[in-house]
């Protein structure tokens, strides 16, 4: 009887995973092994060609760029992101009035990527709104003497207006999964420290901070997902080939496929996916490592 | 006098944080009041004020948040003598019903058999998904070209509504809604003898409400907005979503290009305010640590 029951409910469980699985199987899985056997021949005459495209792919130029603008990119968005939603989450968590600000802050999903588009170019135009406030400012009170107008597209300020729009659309977001982490504390063990006498800064080392770890990991998570998303304003606002500071690996995998360089981009896909794989590994160790740790202490 | 005082003392915490998080709170909001005035503004007033955006004069763009001339001039056009428009909006609107769909009728059994069943290679399955919801549209984008080439779905609306469809995160999000349940609720309705699909339908999709609904409205805001899939996998223009149809307006028609913003806009805020507290509270299981 029990061992009919346990087939019979071995069979039903994979029922429920298995529809999904199958079209994750057909629409990426084998796709990408497929990706990964052909990142060995050659695109035309499908000529076996052992790693010849992973070697073009590092002595490219433009792979050396984006590598380098992209990992510029992602070491200044998620730390800022975090850090600014995270104290965001800490002055707001027993506010009376938190929701209604969480609501402004998190409007900016809602807004699709073209109309953030049009209203950044207005912004930040060399003769913008932005540019025109920051002369009137500088003339009216001689702060900033004799201020001239940046044009932030096409010069090195690209990536830090890059870098606010990302803040702009994203801090909402994080705020809340902040926000849900904090409210998972026991307030009680703070206020007990708060009782014996512990400051601000020892209750969010030794209490907060710890108890927070899970949410590093995945908001972290979610701050990287959210930084490759935004390549889609940065597309959008810039074009296929922007100034060299906002030129990223994705750009260049877009360029490469636009152009049929297929044998260089199957190359360059499993690159980005390994690096990508190694990462969400090793911070799942170090995660795993830390909860044991913290079951032992 | 002196109760006053200590009221104050205990609440000045309070109102600091409150006037630091205002000022952020104001700077996200600030951009999207151009939205409205712009979509009502004359033609020739928004020319004007962006002559120096446009390339065609001195000095600086401004902007008037309400406009000296306002006309609906700009919606008449839009919405009376565009047909490309509507055409574009019910691709929009067929996609994006299809995809959300789609992910619910294979995404939350998926995520019910992670979140309430072990099987040998569970956590190695479901980190696979969470790297597959991790890696970026560019990446999977030969992958995708390669399996829609092969199934001849290129240049057809299934080559953006199935991968879509088959995304990891939704099941990641909806995971995290159906971990929130407590396992003793499941054990004791497997005990009085319910079955899998009866514990899931009724345990699962009550207790995980949250967590689907925050999956359906973070997945209606992203498929609202597709704009990358639909330029790699359609070629004619016909049937692409709305959200390719701003871009390539002219900014020389800011205004009009402004209207379409508030049309592509009203929808999704819409479901933003139906859906904002399972958003907020959706979003926030993911943030918990089950």
């Amino acid at each position: 009887m029990r061992g009919k029951w346990r087939l019979r409910w071995k069979s039903r469980r994979l029922l429920f995973l298995l529809p999904g699985f199958a079209g994750v199987l057909l629409f990426y899985i084998l796709p990408f092994l497929e990706v990964v056997r052909r990142s060995f021949f050659k695109a035309g005459n499908n000529a076996f060609v052992g790693v010849d495209n992973y070697h073009s792919v590092f002595e490219n130029g433009a792979f050396a760029i984006a590598v380098r603008n992209t990992a510029l990119y992602l070491a200044m968005g998620v730390p800022c992101l975090m850090g600014i939603s995270l104290f965001l989450a800490m002055l707001l968590r027993h506010l009376a009035v938190r929701r209604r600000f969480v609501s402004a802050m998190l409007l900016p999903m809602a807004v699709p990527a073209a109309v953030m588009v049009l209203t950044l170019r207005i912004l930040v135009d060399r003769q913008g709104v932005l540019n025109g406030i920051l002369t009137n400012v500088s003339e009216k009170y001689e702060v900033i003497s004799g201020f001239i107008p940046i044009d932030y597209m096409n010069s090195e300020w690209a990536l830090v207006v890059v870098l606010f729009s990302f803040l702009w659309k994203n801090t909402g977001y994080m705020v809340i999964l902040w926000l849900a982490g904090l409210s998972a504390l026991p307030r009680e063990v703070e206020e007990a420290a708060k009782v014996d006498g512990a400051g601000r800064w020892q209750s969010w080392h030794y209490i907060i901070r710890p108890g927070l770890s899970g949410s590093f990991y995945t908001i972290g998570m979610l701050s990287v997902l959210q930084i490759f998303k935004s390549y889609r304003e940065v597309w959008m606002v810039a074009g296929s080939y922007p100034q060299e500071q906002i030129y990223f690996l994705q750009h260049l995998l877009q360029n490469w496929y636009l152009k049929l360089e297929f044998d260089r981009m199957a190359a360059l896909t499993v690159i980005l996916s390994l690096v990508l794989l190694v990462v969400c590994l090793l911070l799942q160790k170090r995660l795993e490592q830390r909860e044991k740790r913290a079951k032992r202490g | 006098m002196l109760e006053i005082r200590k009221k104050w003392k205990k609440r000045r915490g309070a109102w600091a944080a409150a006037v630091i998080c205002l000022f952020p709170a104001a700077l996200i909001c600030a951009p999207l009041l151009m939205i409205p005035g712009g979509a009502l503004m004359d033609g020739a007033e928004i020319n004007r004020i962006l002559a120096p955006v446009l390339g065609e004069g001195k000095g600086f763009a401004v902007w008037h948040l309400i406009p000296l001339y306002p006309t609906i001039g700009h919606f008449y056009r839009l919405l009376i003598e565009s047909p490309a428009f509507y055409q574009l909006f019910w691709n929009t609107v067929g996609m994006t019903a299809a995809i959300l769909f789609g992910q619910l009728a294979v995404g939350l059994p998926s995520a019910w058999a992670f979140a309430a069943f072990q099987f040998r290679g569970r956590d190695f399955l479901f980190g696979l998904y969470v790297v597959l919801m991790l890696l970026p549209f560019q990446v999977m984008l030969l992958p995708q070209y390669i399996i829609l080439q092969k199934l001849e779905l290129y240049n057809h609306p299934a080559a953006v509504i199935l991968p879509a469809i088959f995304s990891t995160f939704p099941v990641f999000i909806m995971y995290r809604g159906f971990t929130q349940i407590d396992a003793e609720i499941m054990e004791a309705a497997r005990l009085d003898g319910a079955g899998e699909l009866q514990i899931f339908l009724q345990i699962g999709l009550t207790l995980g409400k949250m967590g689907i609904q925050s999956a359906v409205v973070l997945s209606f805001l992203e498929n609202w907005n597709l704009v990358e899939q639909p330029m790699a996998f359609l070629e004619e223009q016909a049937k692409w979503p709305l959200s390719l149809y701003l871009p390539q307006i002219d900014i020389g028609q800011a205004g009009f290009a402004f209207a379409v913003s508030v049309v592509v806009l009203i929808p999704a805020l819409f479901v933003f305010a139906l859906g904002q507290d399972a958003l907020e509270e959706g979003i926030a299981c993911i943030g918990v640590k089950q």
